[in-house]
C-alpha cells in the first residue's frame, strides 16, 4: 500500500470515531409502526452466559414495545440450564416474557442456527459467545434478515476483522440495525463529557491514561486441562485463557476503556509500544501475561498511556484519565458504571478545581445501549456499531500485539497482520481439534517478546 | 426490511399456549416430585409418615392427611408447605435438603392439584437424582458440624473474658475484639430527638447476653485475600477441585467469593482502609471463614447489640451527646470524608472503645430490616432478632462515608435495597458483590455463649441466594 492509500485509509476509519455509521441516505418508511397491536419483536439468545443472561434482562427492561425471549442456543447444557434458572427467578411475576419451550434450546455447534430459524425476520439476535465466532454467527444472522446485539470484543485477529467489516456492509444493505455492548458509548454522562471536551472545555487532549489493575476473574489464569474434558469445548469454557477465543484477558477486559479514551480523543491511535510479563504464574498454562504497560501515540504526537495488571495482593485501580491544554476530565472514576464525569481547570483535579460534575444517579448504560437500539429498530434509523468497534478492537490487539511480539506496532502493521488465530472456526464441531495445544509441559503457547515477533505466539 | 405480518399472529398464538396446556402427571409432576419429595417420603422412609410413591399412599398417608386435596391447592400441604418463607420450619423440601422449589415448580404443582390432581393409578415413582440442580456445595450442615465441634473444644481451653488481638492464621493479617458486657438498655430513640424517623421507636428495654465486638471495621487486609483466591469456584462459592474424600482443612470448604469483574475497593485506597460492597451473604461467609480456622464463633452482629454497643451506655442521639457539630471527631461522614471512605481508627472511639461506629462505612447487621421493628419488640426483650424472610431489605447501621450527620444518629436505621447491585451485568448477579453499595461494611461480633449447630447454620446462611 503507498503513503497516499495509507492516509486515506486512515482519514476513513478516524472518520468512524465519533459515532456509528449514518450511513444510509435513503428515505426509510416507518414500516415498524404498521405491524399491527400485538406484534411482539423476538429476541433468540446465542451464547448463554452470564453476560448474555444479562442481555436479555437489559433488552427486556429497555423495551418500550413488547418483547419477548423466544430461542436460547450454547453449547454447554449446564450454561443453559443456569441461565434459564436466573431467568425464571428474575421474572417470577411475568414468566411469559422469558419461558422458552424445550424444543427451542438448542445445544451444540450448530445450535445458533436453529436458534435463529425460530426468529422472523426483524426480530433481533443477541450474539454473546466467545468473540471467535462472532463473525460465523452474525453472517447467519444477516442471511436470516436479523436486527443484532453483540457483545464485546468482536475480534482477536485482522482477518477476522476484515469480515466483520464486510458483512457489516451486507447488513447495512439489507437495513439490519446492529449494535455492539459497548455500552460506554451510552452513557449519557460520558456523552456529555464527550461533548464538553470536543467543544474545548479542557482544550486539546495532550496524554491519556487508563488503568485496569485488579486481581484475576473470569477465566484468564487456568491450570491445566482436566483429562476428561474436551480440548475445544474446555477452551471455549476458558476462553479468556485463550486469545484465539477471547483476544485474551487484554482485549476482552481493556477494550472498554480504550475505547471510550479514544471517543474522548476524537481520534484512533496510530502506533504503539509496550511491556508485558508474566510473573508470578505458578502451573497456569494460560497464553496471558499479567501485567501490560502500553505506549499509545496518536497522529498529532499525543499519547495514551494503559497500564492493566493481573494480580493478587497489589494496588487496584480502574480509572480513565484524560489531559488536555485547559484542564482535565475523569472519564471512568472507577470501573465503567456510574462513570461520576468530572471536568477541572487543573492537572491535579482537586475539588476546587472542578469545572462541570456529571449529575447522579446515571442511567444504566447496560439499559441505555438497549434503548438506543431498540428506537433504531422501531423508528427504522440507520444503526450500525460494528465498523466503530472493529476500530476499537484493532486498536486493543496492536497494544496487545506489541507487548507480546516486543515491537512497535502501527495501525498499518496490524491491520495488514495476516495471523488467522482460529482457522476452520465455521465449521467447528464436538470433536474438533482445538485452535492451540498444550506442550509437553502442558503450557500452551505463551508470546515471547523478541523471539516471537511477526505473530504473536508460536505454535506448540 | 418489510415485517411478515402473518408470521407474527402465529408467534402471539404460541405464546398464548404455553400458559394455558395443563398440567400432566407425567411430564410435569413426577420429576419434580421423584427428584425432590420422595428420597424422604417414600414406603422405606416415610418422613412425617407420608409416602408420595403411588397414588394410593399420596392421597392418604401423612400425619395429618391428606397431603394432597384434588382441585384445592390451597388446602394441600404438598403445595402450600414449598411456598412458606425459608425460615418456616414446615418449609419443604427444608433449606437443608435443597429447599424451596423454584417458582416454575412451586407453580407446576399448584396448577396440577387445581385442575384436579389427576395421578396415573399403576404409576410407583422412584427417586431420582437431582441432575445438576445447582452446583456441588461443599459448605452444608455437616460442614458446620464440624465447626461447631471444633468451636466447642477450643472454649474449654479458653474462655477469657477480655480485649484481644488476633492474627488470622491463613493470612496473618490482625484484628482486634473488645469485650462488652452484656446488660441492658433503652433501644430506639426518643420522640423529642430531632430528625428521627418514626421506626426508630417506641423505645423498648433490650437485655444484651455478653460479646466481643470488632475494634475497628474489616479492613481490605483482612478480607481481601478471602475475597480474591487464585481457586476456581462455582458461583455458590464451592471451589471447583473439592473432593470430599480429599481431607481439606475445613476452612477451604467453606464457600468464598469468586472473582469479582471489576475494581472492588473503587479507587478508594485499600491497606488500612475498610472493606465495602460485599453482599451480606459474603460477610456472613466471612464469619465462617474466620470461624473455621480460629474455632471462635464469628458472626455478625444483631441490630440490638450493634446500638447497644453503639450507645456505649449513652442515652444521648450520638454517643458524645446531642450536637452533630463534634461528630466530625469521631466520625467520617458527608461534610469530611471528601466522597471516600478512610482508613479505620483514625477519629476518636466511643466510650467503649469501639472506632468508626458512627461514619466511614454503613454496618451489616444480621436481622431483616423492618419498619415495624420496635412494635414487634416486647418489653423488655432478651437478645432480638428479627429473623430474615426475604433477601431485601436487611437492616444495616451507621451511616457511611456519604451519610449526613442525621443518619449516623445511634438509633438511626436503614434497609439494604435491589438498587445496590443493579449495575452488575451478569445475570445471575453475583451473590457475592453489591457493585453499586461502596459505603456497606462490617463488623465482626463473637457472642460469649457459644450457640447450637442449628443457630451457626443459620448466621452464616441467612442470605444464600434461595430468596
Amino acid at each position: 500500500m503507498d503513503q497516499q492509500a495509507r492516509q486515506t485509509d486512515r482519514r476513513e476509519f478516524i472518520k468512524y470515531a465519533g459515532a456509528a455509521t449514518a450511513l444510509s441516505a435513503l428515505a426509510v418508511p416507518r414500516v415498524f409502526a404498521s405491524a399491527g397491536a400485538d406484534h411482539k419483536l423476538q429476541i433468540a439468545l446465542v451464547g448463554c452466559g452470564g453476560r448474555g443472561t444479562g442481555a436479555v434482562v437489559d433488552a427486556l427492561t429497555a423495551a418500550s414495545y413488547p418483547i419477548k425471549l423466544v430461542a436460547m442456543a450454547d453449547v454447554f447444557q449446564h450454561k443453559m440450564d443456569e441461565s434459564v434458572t436466573a431467568l425464571e427467578r428474575q421474572y417470577q411475576a411475568t414468566p411469559d416474557l422469558v419461558h422458552v419451550p424445550d424444543e427451542k434450546k438448542f445445544i451444540g455447534f450448530d445450535a445458533f442456527k436453529h436458534a435463529m430459524d425460530a426468529l422472523q425476520p426483524g426480530d433481533i439476535v443477541i450474539l454473546a459467545t466467545p468473540l471467535a465466532f462472532r463473525w460465523v454467527h452474525f453472517q447467519y444472522a444477516i442471511d436470516r434478515g436479523l436486527n443484532v446485539f453483540m457483545e464485546k470484543p468482536l475480534v482477536a485477529d485482522t482477518p477476522s476483522a476484515n469480515r466483520m467489516l464486510d458483512l457489516a456492509k451486507k447488513a447495512d444493505a439489507k437495513n439490519l440495525k446492529v449494535a455492539v455492548g459497548l455500552m460506554i458509548r451510552h452513557c449519557r454522562a460520558r456523552q456529555e463529557l464527550h461533548k464538553r471536551i470536543s467543544d474545548g472545555e479542557i482544550g486539546d487532549l495532550i496524554a491519556m491514561r487508563a488503568y485496569r489493575m485488579h486481581g484475576p476473574v473470569g477465566s484468564c489464569f487456568s491450570t491445566s486441562r482436566p483429562k476428561d474434558r474436551d480440548e475445544l469445548l474446555w477452551q471455549i469454557e476458558r476462553f479468556h485463557s485463550f486469545i484465539w477465543a477471547s483476544g485474551g484477558l487484554f482485549n476482552d477486559f481493556y477494550v472498554h476503556q480504550i475505547d471510550e479514551v479514544c471517543w474522548m480523543k476524537n481520534a484512533w491511535p496510530i502506533k504503539a509500544q509496550a511491556l508485558g510479563g508474566r510473573h508470578f504464574r505458578g502451573d497456569n498454562v494460560d497464553q496471558n501475561f499479567d501485567n501490560y504497560s502500553v505506549e499509545y501515540t496518536f497522529e498529532d504526537g499525543s499519547k495514551f498511556f494503559f497500564d492493566g495488571r493481573t494480580m493478587i495482593g497489589t494496588r487496584n485501580d480502574m480509572s480513565s484519565i484524560v489531559h488536555g491544554t485547559k484542564g482535565s476530565g475523569i472519564v471512568s472514576t472507577s470501573g465503567h458504571f456510574p462513570g461520576n464525569c468530572r471536568t477541572f481547570k487543573t492537572q491535579n483535579q482537586d475539588k476546587e478545581s472542578t469545572v462541570w460534575r456529571a449529575k447522579q444517579p446515571e442511567a444504566n448504560p447496560y439499559t441505555m445501549e438497549w434503548k438506543d437500539l431498540l428506537e433504531a429498530v422501531t423508528n427504522d434509523e440507520p444503526y450500525n456499531e460494528v465498523p466503530r468497534a472493529i476500530q476499537a478492537c484493532l486498536v486493543a490487539n496492536m497494544g496487545r500485539m506489541a507487548a507480546h511480539t516486543g515491537q512497535e506496532i502501527t495501525f498499518d502493521d496490524i491491520q495488514s497482520c495476516p495471523h488467522v488465530m482460529s482457522p476452520g472456526v465455521a465449521e467447528f464441531t464436538t470433536g474438533s481439534p482445538a485452535p492451540v495445544l498444550a506442550g509437553p509441559d502442558g503450557k500452551y503457547p505463551v508470546p515471547t517478546p523478541g523471539v516471537t515477533v511477526d505473530r504473536e505466539y508460536g505454535t506448540a | 426490511m418489510r415485517l411478515n405480518l402473518p408470521a407474527f399472529a402465529l408467534s402471539a398464538s404460541l405464546l398464548a399456549q404455553t400458559s394455558s396446556a395443563a398440567v400432566d402427571f407425567v411430564k410435569d409432576v413426577q420429576t419434580i416430585l421423584e427428584k425432590n419429595c420422595v428420597s424422604c417420603h417414600s414406603a422405606e422412609k416415610s418422613e412425617g409418615g407420608l409416602n408420595l410413591t403411588t397414588h394410593s399412599t399420596a392421597f392418604t398417608t401423612g400425619n395429618n392427611p391428606p397431603a394432597i386435596v384434588p382441585n384445592k391447592p390451597e388446602d394441600s400441604p404438598l403445595y402450600t408447605r414449598t411456598i412458606v418463607p425459608n425460615d418456616d420450619s414446615t418449609l419443604m423440601p427444608p433449606t437443608k435438603q435443597g429447599g424451596p422449589l423454584d417458582h416454575t415448580a412451586t407453580e407446576t404443582l399448584r396448577r396440577w392439584i387445581a385442575e384436579g390432581a389427576d395421578w396415573p393409578k399403576d404409576l410407583v415413582l422412584k427417586t431420582r437424582a437431582k441432575k445438576s440442580a445447582g452446583d456441588p456445595n461443599s459448605d452444608d450442615l455437616a460442614l458446620v458440624q464440624k465447626i461447631h465441634d471444633q468451636i466447642i473444644e477450643r472454649a474449654k481451653a479458653d474462655n477469657k473474658f477480655g480485649d484481644y488481638a488476633a492474627k488470622i492464621p491463613k493470612t496473618g493479617a490482625s484484628y482486634q475484639m473488645v469485650a462488652i458486657k452484656g446488660g441492658e438498655f433503652l433501644m430506639g430513640s426518643p420522640p423529642k430527638e430531632k430528625d428521627r424517623d418514626g421506626n426508630e421507636g417506641p423505645q423498648k428495654q433490650v437485655k444484651v447476653s455478653p460479646f466481643w465486638m470488632g475494634k475497628y471495621e474489616v479492613t481490605w487486609d483482612e478480607y481481601e485475600p478471602f475475597m480474591i483466591t487464585p481457586i476456581d469456584r462455582f458461583k455458590n462459592g464451592t471451589r471447583k477441585d473439592f473432593d470430599p474424600a480429599a481431607k481439606y482443612p475445613d476452612v477451604d470448604a467453606v464457600t468464598s467469593p469468586t472473582a469479582p469483574y471489576v475494581e472492588m475497593s473503587f479507587g478508594m485506597g485499600q491497606k488500612g482502609f475498610p472493606a465495602i460492597s460485599m453482599t451480606q451473604h459474603a460477610a456472613n461467609k466471612y464469619c465462617e471463614w474466620l470461624s473455621a480456622q480460629t474455632g471462635h464463633f464469628y458472626r455478625l452482629p444483631t441490630e440490638a447489640e450493634w446500638e447497644y454497643a453503639c450507645r456505649a451506655g449513652t442515652t444521648t442521639a450520638y454517643s458524645f451527646g446531642d450536637d452533630p457539630a463534634k461528630l466530625s471527631e469521631y466520625a467520617w461522614y458527608s461534610a469530611n470524608s471528601n466522597e471516600k471512605y478512610q482508613k479505620v481508627g483514625k477519629k476518636k472511639p466511643n466510650p467503649w472503645g469501639l472506632y468508626d461506629m458512627y461514619g466511614n462505612v454503613m454496618e451489616w447487621t444480621a436481622d431483616q430490616f423492618v419498619p415495624d421493628y420496635f412494635q414487634r419488640l416486647k418489653s423488655p426483650s432478651a437478645n432480638p432478632l428479627v429473623r430474615p424472610q426475604t433477601l431485601y431489605p436487611r437492616s444495616v447501621r451507621g451511616g457511611g462515608w456519604a451519610s449526613d450527620a442525621v443518619q449516623l444518629r445511634s438509633a438511626a436505621r436503614l434497609g439494604s435495597d435491589p438498587s445496590w447491585e443493579q449495575q452488575d451485568p451478569q445475570l445471575p448477579k453475583s451473590i457475592w458483590y453489591l457493585t453499586d453499595a461502596p459505603w456497606v461494611g462490617f463488623r465482626l461480633l463473637r457472642p460469649v455463649e457459644i450457640p447450637s449447630v442449628e443457630e451457626m447454620f443459620f448466621y452464616w446462611n441467612s442470605s444464600t441466594d434461595k430468596f
